[in-house]
């Protein structure tokens, strides 16, 4: 048993626990993007950023992937986290500026503009490759994945063309937290041969 | 291992996503009485939550777990890694998704929806109490391999097996090295540069000491599954030969054949690719003037003109090499892009081969020495001269690799290629991993390619064989078996089965169909298609689905509606309409099945027996089963239930179809909608004893009758569509024999409705 302190409120953890798993036992809320329970974390979108106080030191830590230690003080709410939270958020309205559940969530915290430059207005997805995760672990495929490094990175398959080894079970789909997946969707699984036709309402 | 029944249920309280919105301690005090175990956790999929199942499961001696909280696509493989060990397997695990299905869809006060969550729940218990658990089995898989069908992607797959030390079997028309290069420009042509290091290959691999090869052979039978085969093969002499094999390797190439007269083909002057290059083989070089035509525009198969293209290059460029007078030309439509390299490109401008485009729009016509095409740059119609037009050669499979391909049971789709699996499901769901198909047979590829999949083919063996030695392959535990005593062998579960896991045992006696469990997807629409019950899909059974729907009918309200939906298509559609934050009428009750397929005529009259108003499937999109036409299937049996409903005096339109498309959720919420409202106004069917009784005929003679069953089973698919052509018949004629049957069968059911006995075969 390792014991510590979210917002000064004791708690008990066991080895092998992540900060984030410990918080949301015991019913602390931290606000997480790219952290899905099926998947193995990975810290990609630094959303749930908490301070940690050890010794007299401070640090900013990302709970998902951050395992519990003896001892350890974890603060959740303070200026700090807040501050660095709505950075974050500021930085995803300026990345991926098409998606409401970003603006929804960036509202949330306050944040209603962003000082970064805009690149595409229509942009949803956040690179945070969950897709690439679920879709590898889960479905126990690669269907899909961040391709092209840098400024240039994006999520799809292959030559950004329909592949075979998409199954179609729609898990990158349900998962994905910006919604992002929508417009993808369909180049990685290829257009349905049979497509629904949509009535104009 | 056969114990009592102990049933975990695990509420989520998922943060602020249910425990607001859902009453759960109302909820647990109205399932804790039904379960053996029931408990509230916060998020049972971190590891505190997982941890606690596991401490609740060992102290309860818990084998049935049912987690209600999300969706089960995405969260059910965490929960059954975690409670492998504790020896709870897939299938004893159950997922009721409270977060997409009750919680987000409407607007409802708490308690309501723990009111609706109840009823999921129940109908999930009720399942898990008539699950048959079967215990976790090890496939084994020995050598030898039998690499058959002729095709040059046996050389390196065979290499690659007797490297490991296995066993191996080939057979092949010819032995002789030379003879096999000499006849290879017939499916591969323009790949001359790689005869000599492909030469060395089969000179090594036929001298392997742990190969055998059958000369002259031709494959003739093959009975069993995988990991126990006997094939037979015939020989030249007409002697028949029986190996047995653990594993098969279809090495298959493509035969090219000329087209038709329109191209002026006449095999001497006009030929194509592969008789070029015989001819240069056989004449040396030609003079004049040579025009490689890439007509696969014109074929109708833009696809292979680039694999045309690249060998009419390289054809060109040994011709240039040999007869520098020799004028080659490379005549294409404008729309293909030229394949070459920029270091090709340069070695082509040296070697001055004209690539000419022409317009895509007015068709090249062939005539005594010119060909006539507009060109792109002054829309005037130009002539190219020639001594001989060399056209793209046709690709298809036909002759002997398609009779192989066949008794392979590789041939699914009236497609000109081969695929491996017709069904599109998770890898853990097919037992068997290696690719058995290798070659140009496939799809359209150069011999590189083909040699690739050949090396491919043969290392996915190689582990698949290790991993069994090591006792690591597993069965998958959702797959069909037959009970042989009530198998008739009318084959129709073959008929319909597209995954190839159905097949004979051995060739003699009585013919019981078995299933290859390493083939097997689990998608059983074969199950609920076979007349006499002889089919279970086990851990997922017909029993079981029938105890689920019987459970939520009993508990529906008069305008509530029973919803199937497919894991390929509904249930995803229902799961993203609520991360799209969309609702849908709360009256809706979805349970998640793998397949629309799969849900026996038997289930859906039991839904309507045990007081469902409505029932709704939900399947995927037309023609994207990824099983076997499930959804074509569910078609007919729905259509079943519909003329028994005439015949009863109930309106047909409560039970109906749909499709949905996972990213169109807003369809979804239509198509529920739409269903609910219908159900809304018509009203329950009246609980008189004359409608119970004819509800309990119904359900009678979709469950037993076997003349019906077996109606359903041969109907197949629906009247226009293609697949199976042969077996369709004219609609409206099909339509009324089938009612004429129903009807028939259906007063014999009423009059024997209190002998029910009567109707159950033994």
């Amino acid at each position: 048993m390792i014991t510590f302190t979210i917002n000064d409120q004791q708690v008990t953890a066991k080895k092998g626990w992540t900060v984030l798993e410990t918080a949301r036992e015991y019913g602390i809320e931290i606000p997480t993007l790219c952290h899905h329970p099926a998947v193995k974390p990975s810290g990609a979108c630094r959303l749930c950023m908490v301070e940690l106080k050890e010794k007299g030191w401070s640090k900013l830590v990302a709970s998902c992937i951050y395992p519990v230690a003896e001892g350890i003080s974890i603060y959740t709410e303070t200026p700090r986290v807040h501050n660095v939270r709505r950075w974050i958020l500021e930085m995803l309205l300026a990345s991926c500026p098409g998606s409401p559940e970003i603006s929804t969530l960036a509202q949330a915290h306050g944040v209603v503009s962003t000082r970064f430059k805009i690149h595409d207005p229509s942009q949803t997805c956040m690179i945070c490759g969950l897709c690439q995760r679920i879709c590898e672990e889960v479905v126990g495929l690669s269907a899909i994945a961040v391709v092209d490094r840098g400024v240039h990175k994006k999520v799809g398959s292959p030559f950004m063309r329909p592949t075979d080894v998409c199954v179609a079970c729609g898990c990158c789909l349900t998962v994905c937290p910006t919604g992002a997946m929508q417009n993808i969707f369909d180049t990685v699984r290829g257009e349905p041969k049979m497509p629904l036709t949509q009535l104009a309402m | 291992m056969m114990t009592d029944t102990k049933i975990g249920v695990f509420l989520c309280k998922c943060g602020n996503e249910i425990a607001p919105l859902i009453d759960l301690p109302r909820l647990y005090s109205t399932i804790q009485p039904e379960a053996d175990y029931c408990e509230i956790l916060s998020f049972p999929c971190l590891q505190p939550g997982l941890e606690k199942i596991m401490s609740a499961a060992a102290a309860n001696r818990l084998n049935r777990i049912i987690i209600a909280g999300c969706e089960g696509r995405t969260m059910l493989k965490k929960f059954e890694t975690a409670l492998e060990p504790v020896d709870i397997l897939k299938g004893q695990i159950d997922m009721v998704n409270l977060h997409s299905h009750v919680a987000a869809v409407s607007d409802k006060s708490p308690l309501e929806k723990a009111a609706k969550a109840a009823k999921l729940i129940t109908a999930s218990i009720a399942e898990m109490r008539v699950l048959k658990a079967t215990e976790q089995e090890r496939a084994r898989i020995d050598g030898p391999v039998v690499v058959v069908g002729n095709g040059i992607s046996s050389f390196p797959a065979v290499q690659k097996i007797t490297e490991a030390g296995i066993e191996c079997m080939l057979s092949v028309p010819e032995a002789d090295p030379d003879k096999i290069i000499r006849n290879l420009h017939l499916s591969y042509p323009g790949e001359r540069t790689h005869y000599d290091r492909l030469k060395t290959l089969i000179k090594d691999t036929m001298g392997s000491k742990n190969l055998t090869v059958f000369e002259h052979s031709r494959l003739t039978e093959l009975v069993g599954v995988t990991g126990n085969y006997t094939l037979t093969f015939t020989l030249q002499n007409g002697q028949e030969e029986t190996v047995k094999a653990g594993a098969i390797i279809a090495a298959l190439d493509a035969e090219l054949s000329p087209p038709g007269p329109e191209f002026g083909y006449d095999g001497c002057s006009v030929l194509i690719q592969s008789e070029m290059e015989e001819h240069i083989t056989r004449n040396g070089t030609p003079k004049g003037q040579v025009v490689f035509w890439i007509s696969d525009y014109e074929y109708g198969t833009p696809e292979h003109a680039t694999l045309s293209a690249k060998s009419a290059w390289t054809m060109a460029m040994h011709m240039k090499a040999c007869s520098p007078e020799t004028n080659v030309m490379i005549f294409h439509n404008e729309k293909m892009a030229i394949p070459l390299t920029g270091a090709e490109r340069a070695v082509n401008r040296k070697a001055q081969i004209a690539w000419i485009p022409y317009d895509n729009a007015v068709r090249p016509s062939v005539q005594d020495g010119y060909v006539t095409f507009c060109n792109l740059r002054d829309h005037v119609e130009h002539e190219l001269a020639w001594d001989f037009l060399v056209l793209s050669p046709k690709r298809g499979i036909s002759g002997e690799a398609k009779t192989t391909a066949k008794i392979l049971g590789l041939v699914h789709r009236e497609t000109p290629f081969l695929t491996g699996h017709h069904a599109k499901v998770r890898p853990e769901m097919i037992g068997r991993e290696e690719t058995y198909l290798a070659g140009s047979a496939r799809y359209p590829c150069d011999l590189q390619e083909a040699l690739n999949q050949g090396r491919k083919a043969g290392i996915r063996n190689v582990e698949m064989i290790e991993k069994s030695q090591a006792a690591q392959l597993l069965v998958p535990r959702i797959v069909c078996v037959v009970d042989p005593d009530k198998c008739v062998a009318c084959g129709q579960c073959q008929e319909l089965c597209d995954c190839g896991g159905i097949g004979i045992e051995m060739l003699s006696g009585g013919l019981p169909r078995v299933v290859d469990p390493m083939l097997c997807t689990g998608g059983g629409t074969c199950a609920a298609a076979c007349p006499y019950g002889a089919l279970v899909l086990q851990n997922n059974s017909t029993d079981q689905k029938e105890a689920r729907i019987a459970a939520l009918s009993r508990l529906m309200e008069p305008d509530e509606v029973v919803a199937m939906a497919c894991v390929w298509g509904g249930l995803p559609a229902a799961d993203n309409a609520h991360r799209r934050k969309m609702s849908y009428d709360p009256r809706t009750h979805i349970l998640g099945i793998p397949c629309v397929g799969q849900i026996d005529p038997a289930v859906m009259a039991r839904a309507f027996l045990e007081g469902a108003p409505g029932l709704l499937l939900i399947g995927c999109l037309p023609e994207e089963c990824h099983h076997s036409y499930g959804i074509d299937h569910a078609w007919n049996r729905v259509n079943l239930i519909k003329k028994l409903f005439d015949l009863c005096g109930f309106d047909r339109r409560r039970i109906a179809i749909a499709h949905a498309d996972m990213n169109k959720p807003e369809e979804f919420v239509k198509t529920v909608d739409a269903f609910n409202a219908l159900i809304a106004a018509l009203g329950p069917i009246p609980k008189t004893q004359a409608n119970l009784d004819n509800l309990a005929s119904i359900y009678q003679l979709c469950k037993y009758n076997t003349r019906i069953r077996t109606l359903l089973s041969v109907a197949l698919r629906r009247p226009w569509e293609k697949t199976y052509r042969g077996d369709q018949r004219h609609a409206l004629e099909f339509d009324r024999d089938f009612t004429a049957a129903i009807e028939e069968e259906f007063d014999f059911a009423e009059s024997a409705l209190n002998e029910p006995a009567f109707y159950r075969y033994a």
